[in-house]
């Protein structure tokens, strides 16, 4: 069993799962009211981009991957990231 | 725990799984980004009536399936590790919750839809609900081939004449996307203002 607990995918997924419930419990306190933010929306874009990536490079083992596919998936979480923030911030 | 990094560090420079899976996975992941940063530019053409609109979603649902899908993938990563180093028994057990766990999904997304259609939200409510519906749904179709997939893994698993460690490893690959694509998801429909 401790072969399970004490180990490093148990550990993303405690810091996973923390980051998700912080981040559930301070969207609730805002209550109904949406309105435009942008430093909200800056760090809820940060927060899922290193989730992503933790889920990605620890749970799908691409830290152990090949460099070709360590480079196309870890692109592909940057370049996306990067492109939402700047549509988000460029339109309107 | 040391045995677990050092059969970690042999496995360097492997690609987890079939290639085959792979090359669906990056597919996937470019096509949903496609619809992601669609969802963002039309975002930017009206954001009062997405913000509006996101304000009708159910927060805490999102966020329960979030924790929902982390900890499912977390079990599929633990069982793909013991299947790894021959505890098949464990990595049943650890993939076999992780399948009744993700099963929890699709039954809250039901009970976020299902509120949702009878108070008229539908697709053609505005372009924030299209998005909504049509991402989710795809998402969701994702989710339930996955719980297909893990079925197929634990089937793989039981029999020692099929036992084979690729096919957990392209499960494990499959569903650990289901799960990324959901986190962006999540912070685009719930999350962003």
């Amino acid at each position: 069993m401790a072969r399970y607990v004490r180990n490093p995918l148990t550990i993303t997924w405690v810091l996973l799962t923390a980051v998700t419930l912080v981040s559930w419990l301070a969207a609730r306190d805002t209550g109904s009211a949406h309105v435009l933010n942008v430093g909200v929306t800056v760090v809820v874009l940060a927060i899922a981009a290193v989730k992503s990536q933790l889920v990605i490079w620890y749970f799908m083992e691409v830290r152990h991957a090949p460099n070709w596919l360590r480079v196309v998936v870890t692109g592909w979480v940057l370049t996306l990231f990067a492109a939402l923030l700047g549509i988000y911030l460029i339109i309107p | 725990m040391t045995d677990l990094l050092q059969r970690e560090a042999k496995t360097r420079g492997h690609i987890p799984g079939e290639s085959s899976m792979w090359f669906f996975v990056i597919g996937d992941l470019i096509i949903f980004a496609g619809y992601f940063l669609a969802y963002m530019y039309y975002r930017g053409q009206d954001p009062e009536l997405f913000l509006e609109s996101q304000a009708r979603l159910n927060l805490d649902i999102g966020a329960a399936n979030t924790v929902v899908l982390l900890t499912s993938s977390l079990f599929v990563a633990l069982g793909t590790s013991a299947a790894r180093s021959e505890k098949t028994a464990d990595g049943v057990r650890l993939i076999g919750f992780a399948l009744t766990l993700g099963a929890a999904f699709p039954v809250l997304k039901l009970f976020e839809y299902v509120p949702e259609v009878l108070a008229g939200v539908t697709p053609g409510t505005n372009v924030f609900f299209m998005f909504y519906y049509v991402m989710t749904g795809l998402h969701l179709c994702h989710v339930m081939l996955g719980l297909v997939i893990l079925s197929f893994v634990i089937r793989n698993l039981r029999d020692p004449a099929r036992k084979n460690i690729s096919f957990v490893e392209t499960g494990a690959t499959y569903w650990h996307m289901v799960d990324v694509l959901w986190l962006v998801l999540f912070a685009l429909l719930y999350g962003m203002r």
